[in-house]
């Protein structure tokens, strides 16, 4: 499957091909402060990943093993990366429509918030 | 009193509220922003101490409304309108929230095409009551 998108103010423009089906749904504390909720995410191989535009493309290193982009313009959250990795996380929020994507699972579900519920019936993963 | 930060801790906040219950927008400026949809309480904007604005950048996001965000993180931490008095804050961001709840989603027909909406909610178009002020829920 094939995408395009960017972010809020469309500085930050990207696409990619062959991109998994399956959107993560990620609960941990660094993706629900950076998001301000929760964060959502596809990914694809770094060889069929291409940057149309990314010159105000922002990369902050969130932890010791991986590091998260975002636009330093309007401050959208586009990805996430671990380093050395050979596929890169692209928020599902940042596709154009129709994204073809689907639900996939619940990661890190014992950081979520406790302000919601999931109901959703997906399958969800401690950490 | 509450607070609250971003990840990387270079804006952090704080408020004695009183903190609104929590409302996610599915609009497309908050998808592309957060990367999923967004969900937010609100304080009074002159209840509101940012005690840390180092990281702090406004983006205008529209022709009535700004973006705070951190520009060391990318946390999407406040939402605020020109002619209203009070800020929205990202709820993932405050580190209290055991007495707030979801209560409402709006913007519902702008939502993602690959997840549902949340059963049990309000669910509203536009703006919800809580959004406007409470001086417009008259």
């Amino acid at each position: 499957m094939n995408v395009k998108g960017k972010c809020e103010c469309g500085a930050v423009r990207f696409e990619a091909e062959d991109v998994r089906e399956t959107v993560h749904f990620c609960h941990c504390s660094q993706c629900r402060r950076t998001s301000g909720h929760q964060w959502a995410a596809t990914r694809a191989d770094n060889d069929k990943f291409r940057f149309i535009s990314d010159e105000t493309l922002k990369w902050y290193a969130s932890s010791e093993i991986a590091k998260r982009g975002f636009c330093g313009t309007c401050g959208s959250s586009l990805f996430y990366q671990v380093n050395g990795a050979d596929h890169i996380g692209i928020a599902a929020g940042c596709i154009d429509e129709p994204t073809g994507l689907v639900g996939g699972k619940h990661i890190f579900t014992a950081s979520k918030g406790d302000y919601y519920d999931i109901a959703d019936g997906l399958p969800q993963v401690k950490d | 009193m509450k607070t609250g930060h971003c990840s990387c801790g270079q804006v952090t906040f704080q408020s004695e509220g009183p903190w609104r219950d929590i409302i996610s927008c599915h609009c497309e400026e908050c998808r592309r922003t957060t990367g999923h949809f967004w969900a937010a309480t609100a304080v009074p904007t002159e209840k509101l101490e940012i005690t840390n604005n180092a990281g702090l950048k406004w983006f205008r996001a529209s022709d009535f409304a700004t973006r705070g965000f951190c520009t060391g993180c990318g946390a999407s931490l406040f939402f605020r309108m020109d002619e209203k008095d009070y800020t929205a804050i990202g709820a993932g961001c405050v580190d209290d929230t055991s007495d707030l709840k979801m209560v409402e989603e709006v913007f519902i027909h702008e939502k993602g095409d690959y997840y549902p909406l949340s059963e049990g909610l309000t669910h509203s178009e536009g703006f919800s009551y809580a959004w406007k002020g409470e001086d417009e829920t008259q």
